[in-house]
């Protein structure tokens, strides 16, 4: 494969990758407070539609963003209720969460299909855009992507350097003993999964506002179930969950490009190669002995005081 | 004595339609979809269809969307004829096993089944010669290449998107022989950012017009993205793309659904194979984007009046496969059941049907 | 005076049934409401609702016949669910299992129903188990978390069984369409006593009974249960961790396999990729909210199963969209779940001290 196909294939891998990034990154920051919530395809759907229809509505793309947000934000909201309020269980509220998301956007988004978003242009960066190399593959996008590359840093730094972030890994690694600290820990769950649940959505908010921009349903296609394989994936950590998401993005724009140069081997095999692939990178980090284990406590409810 | 016979002219004729009226069968008919019918695609032309005959006939319609074609599609028709819908169109191949057993426990009630091989005294098949439609649109597109490589965003390889690559590709060589046609399967009917991605990957490789076999119109905004022109499908997606859209290959379902109601409503319908083209009106192109030349206009437009006059000379030999063996030679035409089950591609398609 | 929240003693007698009858008004109400914004009858909705999956004797059969494959399914992720082993593959295992009984239906097809239903029975549940012995091998050995392997290897299975039936299975008088032949009538697992219900269900009863008596009284059932609620418990047990987890991915993976089969025999006769509905992922919903229980994994599949059903006659009678059915869906499960808090919890009143 020549350079001439190489730069658009590395630039359609941080274009495929962002959306799913985005939604790795929320479910990383929910989990790490403890809570599992398998709701990320639904909570991207909603994102998506309240960012198409926010952003219609002003005429902003900017206020979409913030609106697909608070659209993941609101479902996620619905999960906290059930898992952290009424102690449901975590995995079947994540699941509902998925259908009762698909089925809101699909509904309320039908009237509007076909509608165009006033989305996110291509905005190269001064500079930057002509590096030899990176700067197409990385430079000339859209603002969204751009605010994917600083967001796994600040999610790095919250977890890392922060009390908050300390007390978020205590919410999920041992709750006993954060709640002997006096942290609240209900708290901090409904920290971790409305702050995730934002980012999933804006992860559904790129979808509608820059990858395409027109309103049409089904936009998350299974991303959200990527993202999910990711964060375990990423073991956790933001670092990895860039490598995860440009890996998946990446082999995915392989595949096609694979195909578009005339290839012959069955299509079926060609799309097996992203999920075999994660596995046996997975398997690699595993005899490198780099595993490192979910929360402690993640899954767990914790049991309402009195 | 004028107003009389003038009254009883009125009494005769009230009678007459009134007997006419006996005469016809009240038609209920049921329509059950593969997909949501808001998606712009697929199921939304025949949804389409189906408003045309409530609106022109007065036929009570209903239908079920996003039915999986396994056996939750036979609960459905079941269903429908329980409930006295006695016309059922079943609009997606994979419902073809279950219409056959359902119209065994229903003798009465009229089956009618989108694009599949079997019959049976009370079902019927249909579908339209799309492939018609789809060699105009390659006249288009051989036209109006710079590059003389054109890329097609596919669905799935089944031979209904197979003959319409090859009947694509044969309209793209009538008037540019040099051009190829790069074919990339996204194994979706519907998911806009892969199927868009799908068209950026063959316009990284040079390709200068994208055409599509998909429900969504994800590939004709990567062509508008590109400045490039791109071909549609099912129905006009020029709103999706004003500035690429050449033109589309359009279905017009609600001709067929027309006859069929008409048939059972007068009790003359028997199991036949419709398969129309553009002689009927099930096919049709959408009109040309303003980018297309005259010339180019009238070129294609001289060859849709032979097709509407009945005259389908597309699948005329010689035709070759991809490795160049003679598949029909000069004077023959490939018969309508090889059409059917098409699986190979013609000469000029880069790309695999497995 | 404060409201505050009180673990009960011992959970609320007969709680379940009133909780869940709280759960599904409250969760209804909502939805009539919805129904009725959109200007339809809200008790109307409801009385199609619920005639569409109980209210007469075929749509109870309807219900019946899909919750088989859902409570398979749920049967065997709930025995991994009790060691704590996040087995989401039900569906890929499901996936092998109909591609292994397809194997043996097609390789035998002159054979009598006593060879070959036995063996596709076999080869279902050995390729289903030994499919879910990639996650186990992953996991015990290497240390991958089961939840991501299961997943991916899900999208594996389904697009393999896609190449199978669009490649080498493909039946050449389907004209190319991605199915393999009908499969014989020995192969077809047929209606007890000339009805509707298959024998399929009475390998669910069979099945039920045997994971039930597993898990209550052997040493089996008591160790997946100790090293599920403490590991460190399970140090004391005879089996060592490794050896448990094989054994239950490999429970998993037949009963997933068996359902993939039956769905494939009984239902669709022949392997094609519609064949595949979720059933696996709607299974592990069904399996929590029946707190991984045998028993009432079979209450809670049928009602989700007449959920669905019920959902289709509304589209029939109302013209509801699929997606308004979603939305009920995750309604009631988000609040029958809710609900559940109130079988350990009760609310209390309580007068402030001092």
């Amino acid at each position: 494969m020549t350079i001439d196909l190489l730069i658009p294939l590395l630039a359609a891998t941080v274009q495929a990758g962002t959306p799913v990034l985005y939604a790795t990154l929320g479910e990383m920051v929910t989990e790490r407070s403890g809570t599992l919530n398998l709701g990320v395809e639904g909570m991207m759907l909603v994102g998506a539609f309240a960012a198409f229809l926010a952003s219609t509505a002003t005429g902003s793309p900017w206020v979409g963003f913030v609106a697909g947000g608070l659209g993941g934000l609101g479902l996620a909201a619905v999960h906290g209720l059930v898992t952290i309020v009424f102690t449901g269980n975590q995995v079947v509220s994540g699941l509902a969460l998925t259908i009762l998301g698909s089925g809101l956007a699909a509904y309320l988004g039908t009237p509007y299909v076909g509608a165009n978003t006033p989305g996110f242009g291509h905005l190269p960066l001064p500079l930057l855009a002509d590096i030899p190399v990176l700067g197409p593959v990385f430079f000339r996008h859209d603002a969204l992507v751009y605010v994917s590359y600083v967001l796994p840093v600040l999610i790095w730094l919250l977890f890392a350097r922060t009390r908050l972030g300390l007390a978020l890994d205590a919410a999920g690694e041992n709750p006993a003993a954060a709640k002997a600290a006096g942290l609240s820990v209900p708290g901090l769950r409904w920290l971790g999964v409305l702050a995730g649940g934002f980012l999933v959505g804006l992860g559904g908010a790129y979808l509608s506002l820059s990858y395409t921009h027109l309103w049409t349903n089904g936009l998350a296609a299974g991303r959200g179930w990527i993202a999910v394989a990711l964060v375990i994936f990423a073991f956790w950590r933001p670092g990895r969950a860039v490598l995860g998401a440009y890996l998946f993005g990446g082999v995915m724009a392989f595949q096609l490009r694979l195909q578009a140069s005339g290839t012959v081997l069955p299509s079926s095999l060609l799309l097996m190669l992203p999920y075999v692939l994660t596995i046996l990178v997975l398997l690699l980090s595993s005899i490198r002995g780099r595993v490192k284990n979910a929360p402690a406590a993640l899954g767990a409810n914790v049991e309402p005081e009195g | 004595m004028r107003r009389l016979l003038s009254f009883a002219a009125c009494l005769l004729l009230v009678l007459a339609t009134g007997l006419a009226y006996a005469a016809d069968k009240e038609v209920k008919a049921g329509f059950v979809y593969v997909s949501p019918v808001g998606d712009a695609g697929y199921s939304y032309a025949h949804d389409q269809g189906r408003k045309m005959l409530e609106k022109d006939m007065g036929v009570a319609t209903t239908f079920v969307e996003a039915v999986p074609e396994g056996p939750d599609s036979e609960r459905v028709l079941t269903n429908m004829a329980r409930k006295g819908y006695n016309l059922i169109f079943a609009t997606s191949f994979g419902y073809m096993d279950p219409v056959i057993k359902v119209a065994k426990d229903f003798p009465d009630v009229v089956f009618m089944h989108c694009s599949g091989y079997k019959q049976a005294p009370n079902v019927g098949t249909y579908f339209g010669r799309i492939y018609q439609a789809r060699y105009l649109t390659g006249l288009v597109a051989g036209s109006m290449t710079k590059s003389a490589k054109i890329g097609y965003v596919a669905a799935f390889p089944i031979p209904e998107v197979i003959r319409g690559i090859n009947a694509f590709t044969l309209g793209v060589q009538a008037v540019n022989p040099k051009a190829e046609v790069r074919v990339v399967w996204t194994k979706t009917w519907y998911d806009p950012a892969l199927e868009k991605d799908a068209a950026k990957s063959l316009l990284d490789v040079g390709c200068d017009v994208i055409a599509q076999h998909q429900d969504s119109p994800g590939p004709q905004e990567a062509a508008q993205e590109r400045g490039v022109y791109s071909v549609g499908y099912n129905s006009d997606m020029s709103k999706f793309a004003p500035k690429a859209q050449l033109t589309s290959a359009v279905w017009n379902w609600g001709v067929v659904y027309k006859y069929v109601a008409e048939q059972v409503k007068k009790g003359t319908w028997k199991s036949e194979d419709i398969w129309w083209g553009m002689d009927k009106g099930v096919v049709d192109i959408a009109p040309f984007g303003p980018m297309v030349p005259k010339d180019v206009q009238d070129k294609v437009n001289a060859k849709k009046a032979e097709l509407v006059k009945g005259q389908d000379n597309i699948f005329a030999g010689p035709i070759a496969d991809q490795k160049g063996a003679a598949k029909a030679a000069a004077g023959q035409k490939l018969s309508d059941k090889e059409l059917l089950g098409m699986n190979w591609f013609v000469k000029g398609v880069i790309g695999t049907t497995e | 005076m404060r409201l505050s929240i009180v673990k009960r003693q011992e959970p609320l007698p007969g709680g379940s049934f009133f909780i869940l009858a709280g759960a599904l008004v409250f969760s209804l109400s909502i939805s009539a409401l919805l129904l009725a914004l959109q200007g339809k009858s809200a008790l109307g909705g409801l009385y199609v609702l619920w005639h569409g999956a109980f209210g007469a004797g075929y749509a109870l059969v309807d219900t019946i016949l899909k919750s088989v494959p859902i409570y398979l399914c749920g049967l065997g992720v709930a025995v991994a669910f009790r060691m704590q082993i996040w087995n989401i593959g039900a569906e890929g295992q499901f996936a092998m299992g109909a591609v292994g009984a397809t194997w043996a239906a097609l390789t035998f097809p002159e054979a009598p129903a006593a060879l070959v239903l036995p063996l596709m029975f076999a080869c279902a549940a050995l390729a289903g188990g030994a499919f879910a012995f990639i996650p186990a091998w992953l996991k015990t050995r290497l240390k991958v978390n089961e939840i991501i392997s299961t997943l991916m290897l899900n999208y594996i299975a389904i697009l393999f069984l896609d190449y199978l039936v669009y490649g080498p299975w493909k039946e050449k008088r389907s004209f190319g369409f991605p199915m393999t032949a009908q499969f014989s009538d020995a192969a077809v697992i047929g209606g007890i006593g000339g009805s509707r219900l298959h024998w399929g269900l009475v390998v669910c009863v069979l099945a039920g009974i045997l994971v039930f008596v597993m898990l209550r009284f052997t040493r089996l059932g008591f160790e997946l249960k100790a090293s599920g609620s403490a590991a460190r418990a399970s140090r004391y047990a005879r089996m060592p961790y490794d050896a448990l987890v094989w054994t239950v991915m490999a429970i998993c993976g037949a009963l997933a396999g068996t359902a993939g089969l039956i769905e494939t025999s009984a239902t669709v006769n022949r392997l094609q990729p519609s064949v595949m509905a979720g059933y696996g992922y709607t299974a592990i919903v069904v399996a929590w909210l029946a707190r991984l229980n045998p028993l009432t994994i079979a209450l809670a599949a049928f009602f989700l199963a007449g959920l669905r059903v019920g959902v289709e006659n509304l589209q029939l009678e109302l013209q509801v969209p699929a997606a308004f059915g979603n939305i009920m869906e995750g309604l009631i499960l988000l609040s029958v779940l809710a609900g559940q808090f109130f079988q350990t919890y009760r609310i209390a009143l309580r007068r402030r001290a001092g």
